[in-house]
């Protein structure tokens, strides 16, 4: 069976500078070493697609991804080759989202090679102290898979919709240059571990696993008291679950993928390992993808 | 060849209060010395009272799906295309998706959901988001749907412009509305979209942009409104050229063509640009309905698709081609023709259904 695998990954990971990196620096920072570490060249993306949420200026319009697209020199002209460049908004599953939407693209022939990417900045002058985060970008290179079988598996969102109002993040347009207010009730890890025990259920399922067949599950760094309920409420042991919380803050959209990126240098997954990808995010929506390497 | 999908409901939800661009204008801090309405042509637009983007979006998709043969349990995703997200007053909302309050309004309890954002162009990617879902077999149907209130930007610029040339007279040009799109595979392929193609041409990223103010309360919309217009007109003839090659169509094959609802004068400018492009004279093909609604942005085909068909000049079995521009800049188009929706649209939308 086709599949669509990761091609390429680049991160952008928390660090600490004399001046702050904005979103766009992150993003293309991380597409940058995406790029490099791929075999396509930047002409050979049809689609970007950038699903941070958090970025300089709160600006809504155009799409960051043109910001990002321009950055990267993909295709930057009309005519000639060409490249679609859009947002997805959807918290922390937003880059599990676009690979979902570009995996579709893929099996339907539309296009051959897609990128995602994202980053998360608060660049308020006085971040509210409750809204504060690392900051960080994250980017893949995607492909259908040359093997048969390797590659993501059946992806699942679970999205609890009684539960959308245990975090939101919105920008007051009260002040100057507006300020972003990001809430997250205490209930929220209880959301995202219901959640998250029906969708990795559900994903396993789909691809006829067991919880035995995964060699490390890579959740969204959320918190390390949620990194400690997590291996019980999906039934995994708690070393099959990557834990990096002691060195690696809750990034928000980018978080999987930083995680993911430090299991692979770890040597914790290579060439024939099975991993299961868990995002969480508002919405409340949890999202769960199995991944052959 | 793959399987076309086509619009098996349509949902406006149009505010009634009526502002007229005099007014509009009349309540600038200092008002510019330009008749917009005359450069324009934009007579009047619809402005939300007491409800919000969130409230347009959701309005739009119980209409649509009020029409359509699928219960809101049916839908298998829904994805919101809105560049405005002010579900409260001064409050611009990035988190949760709209996507995630238009299902808990309409209880479509398994659709997957998400927000698409790509400025005005914005409602067309998500149809070709749930184009190759459709294809690929991930889902069966799904909703697009767009709430848009635009007016804090016209208010703010009513505060902030200062002159004839300021980049803040586009804003004024706005109006509020909410649309939505069911979405499902056609049953023939005579029927639905042919084509649908977008492309960002990133180089001219910075001739429209949108961001809290930096001098008040507020967002604001910059507009470099004659760099866009140009690198616009220049640029997307050859992409419809290439859309009605890649149908099998010639102009005189299409019945409509709906524009962008920007400005009388945008619109007759890049009929301009299609005719020094294609070489020949035009079929009067081109709506217009601006004057009445203003620049919904990504609502805009909808509502020009909504007006026309209720108006009985859009039939069953007509072939339409959509143009949008949008910041970006990016420029997309789709084909299609039209199964019996434009009846089905009437007698409901006259049943009072």
């Amino acid at each position: 069976m086709r599949r669509c695998r990761i091609e390429s990954l680049g991160v952008s990971p928390p660090r600490r500078r004399l001046l702050a990196w904005g979103s766009l620096q992150h993003a293309v920072e991380a597409g940058e070493r995406c790029l490099e570490a791929s075999r396509y060249q930047p002409a050979d993306v049809r689609v970007l697609v950038n699903a941070g949420v958090h970025r300089d200026e709160h600006v809504c319009e155009p799409a960051i991804a043109c910001y990002v697209q321009h950055a990267l020199g993909i295709n930057i002209d009309f005519h000639g080759r060409r490249t679609l460049a859009f947002d997805l908004l959807n918290g922390g599953v937003g880059m599990l989202n676009a690979a979902h939407l570009i995996t579709a693209q893929m099996l339907a022939g539309e296009i051959q090679v897609g990128m995602v990417v994202a980053s998360e900045v608060n660049t308020d002058r006085r971040p509210d102290p409750e809204s504060t985060f690392a900051s960080s970008g994250a980017a893949m290179l995607l492909d259908i898979s040359p093997r048969n079988g390797d590659g993501f598996g059946a992806f699942v969102f679970d999205t609890r919709e009684e539960h959308a109002d245990l975090y939101t993040a919105v920008v007051s347009l009260k002040e100057p240059r507006g300020r972003l207010l990001l809430r997250r009730r205490a209930e929220l890890e209880d959301a995202y571990l219901a959640g998250a025990s029906a969708a990795v259920t559900e994903a396993l399922s789909r691809d006829g696993l067991r919880p035995g067949d995964v060699d490390l599950v890579v959740p969204a760094q959320v918190s390390p008291s949620f990194l400690r309920r997590l291996p019980g409420a999906i039934g995994f042991p708690a070393e099959k679950v990557a834990d990096f919380t002691a060195s690696l803050p809750d990034t928000l959209t980018t978080s999987v993928f930083l995680a993911l990126d430090r299991a692979r240098a770890a040597g914790s997954l290579g060439p024939g390992k099975k991993a299961l990808l868990l995002a969480c995010g508002s919405g409340v929506t949890v999202a769960a993808v199995t991944y052959q390497f | 060849m793959p399987q076309k999908i086509k619009i098996e409901s349509l949902g406006i939800h149009l505010p009634e209060k009526v502002l007229t661009t005099e007014e509009l204008m009349a309540a600038c801090r200092h008002r510019p010395r330009l008749d917009l309405e005359k450069i324009t042509g934009i007579v009047e637009r619809r402005v939300a009272v007491d409800e919000y983007a969130g409230d347009l979006a959701i309005g739009a998709a119980r209409r649509a799906l009020a029409m359509s043969r699928y219960a809101p349990e049916d839908l298998d995703a829904i994805v919101c295309t809105s560049i405005s997200k002010h579900h409260r007053p001064d409050e611009f909302s990035f988190e949760p998706a709209t996507a995630v309050l238009v299902r808990r309004a309409v209880g479509a309890k398994k659709a997957l959901v998400f927000d698409v954002v790509n400025a005005c162009a914005g409602l067309l990617n998500g149809i070709w988001v749930l184009q190759g879902l459709i294809r690929s077999g991930a889902i069966r149907c799904g909703m697009v749907v767009s709430g848009e209130q635009n007016m804090p930007l016209a208010w703010t610029a009513t505060r902030e412009v200062r002159h004839s040339l300021d980049r803040q007279l586009a804003a004024l040009t706005l109006g509020d509305c909410g649309a939505a799109v069911i979405v499902d595979g056609s049953p023939d392929e005579a029927h639905g979209f042919h084509w649908l193609d977008l492309v960002t041409g990133a180089r001219h990223d910075h001739y429209c942009y949108s961001q809290p103010s930096a001098r008040g309360g507020g967002g604001i919309l910059i507009t470099k409104a004659r760099g866009l217009q140009i690198v616009g007109n220049r640029n997307f003839p050859a992409y419809l050229k290439q859309a009605l090659d890649a149908t099998g169509w010639d102009l005189n094959d299409v019945h409509h063509v709906i524009p962008h609802q920007v400005s009388v004068r945008a619109i007759r400018q890049g009929i301009k640009a299609v005719k020094r492009f294609m070489g020949c004279d035009l079929p009067d093909a081109f709506l217009c309905h601006v004057e009445k609604y203003a620049n919904t942005t990504t609502a805009s085909h909808f509502l020009a698709l909504h007006d026309f068909m209720l108006q009985g000049k859009i039939q069953a079995g007509q072939n339409v081609v959509l143009v949008s521009g949008a910041s970006g800049i990016v420029i997309s188009h789709a084909t299609f023709t039209l199964d019996d929706l434009p009846q089905r649209y009437r007698a409901h939308v006259n049943g009072g259904a």
